[in-house]
């Protein structure tokens, strides 16, 4: 794994992006705002599974017209999230909540996809219930833990040095 | 004018704990952007109805109202952590053009959305005009997301 972060540190356009005065303001500015666009936007998703926010709307109405507008996010999140570890793999690859985001952002994937295709399904029984079931709740809670985490985790990146002790005796920052 | 407030606030003992504290400016920042997440999620869902688009089958006036408590109290937790972290480090923040930029524009936003746009989002759908709307909601985006940017630039630039 660490070969191949390496391999990438080495080419040209990640040490064009490493060395350019603008690209690395210019893509974390636009990561944070357009992980607000998402983020807040699946947060008040996640409110209205637990019960707690525009109780009154429909629930299958948030995915049909709000979820285009959390995905442009999420997508523009993505590609700049992704232009910045290109621009310092090796960086990243010794970062621990780096890591523990990546990890995150799975089990916020895996947790979406259950619910879509388990609980959701049945989504015209309770779609109007200003409660949903339990088992929504739960997708709703989890959700909003994983995502809370993701951006904690994200902000904590600067903070590579405050990390546990056995991290850093794997001393991944290379020989 | 302002540079004997800001070395006040950078000379607290307040400032001093959280520049020297391990933990206190990223538990600080980790809220602050928590709530930033939520603010913007309160901002957004009514900001784009006001477009015309997003939770379109619902009225305008019941989104903005169910929104309005999360805005509100996210935007406290937003002045909780951010002026402490402002106090600790003052003297960068007034020295910034960017931190002056954010003011400014916090102050206009501020006014904006508990004046106009509030009228605006929590009137009935068949009062509004075609375009008032849809200018409100463009004009909220654009201040609230320029703020976002000046307060990445402070951190990146100054």
């Amino acid at each position: 794994m660490r070969s191949l972060f390496a391999w990438a540190d080495t080419l040209e356009s990640s040490i064009w992006l490493r060395e350019s005065l603008n690209a690395y303001p210019i893509l974390l500015t636009a990561h944070v705002v357009s992980m607000c666009l998402f983020a807040g936007l699946i947060a008040f998703w996640d409110l209205r599974l637990v019960g707690y926010a525009i109780n009154k709307v429909s629930v299958t109405e948030i995915p049909k017209r709000v979820f285009p507008w959390a995905l442009t996010g999420f997508a523009v999140s993505m590609i700049t999230g992704s232009l910045l570890l290109y621009s310092k793999p090796l960086t990243y690859y010794a970062n621990f909540y780096f890591w523990l985001k990546m990890g995150m952002l799975v089990l916020a994937g895996v947790n979406m996809m259950y619910f879509h295709f388990s609980t959701y399904r049945a989504v015209s029984a309770w779609e109007n219930d200003q409660k949903p079931p339990p088992a929504a709740r739960y997708a709703g809670v989890a959700s909003l833990l994983l995502w809370a985490g993701i951006v904690v985790t994200g902000r904590m990146m600067a903070y590579g040095g405050l990390v546990p002790g056995w991290w850093k005796a794997l001393n991944l920052d290379g020989p | 004018m302002l540079q004997p407030f800001f070395e006040w606030m950078q000379g607290l003992s307040l400032s001093n704990w959280i520049l020297t504290a391990t933990w206190a400016s990223p538990i600080l920042q980790c809220i602050h952007l928590l709530a930033l997440v939520v603010f913007s999620g309160a901002v957004l869902i009514v900001d784009i109805r006001l477009l015309g688009r997003g939770l379109i089958k619902t009225p305008l006036a019941q989104i903005a109202r169910a929104a309005q408590p999360w805005l509100f109290w996210s935007f406290i937790v937003l002045l909780l952590t951010g002026l402490p972290q402002m106090a600790s480090t003052a003297l960068k923040q007034y020295y910034s053009p960017h931190f002056w930029w954010k003011m400014q524009t916090m102050g206009v936003a501020l006014i904006f959305t508990f004046t106009i746009r509030r009228k605006v989002a929590l009137t009935a759908d068949d009062r509004l005009g075609k375009y008032l709307p849809k200018i409100i909601g463009l004009i909220s985006i654009g201040l609230w997301t320029s703020i976002a940017v000046w307060a990445r630039l402070i951190g990146l630039l100054s």
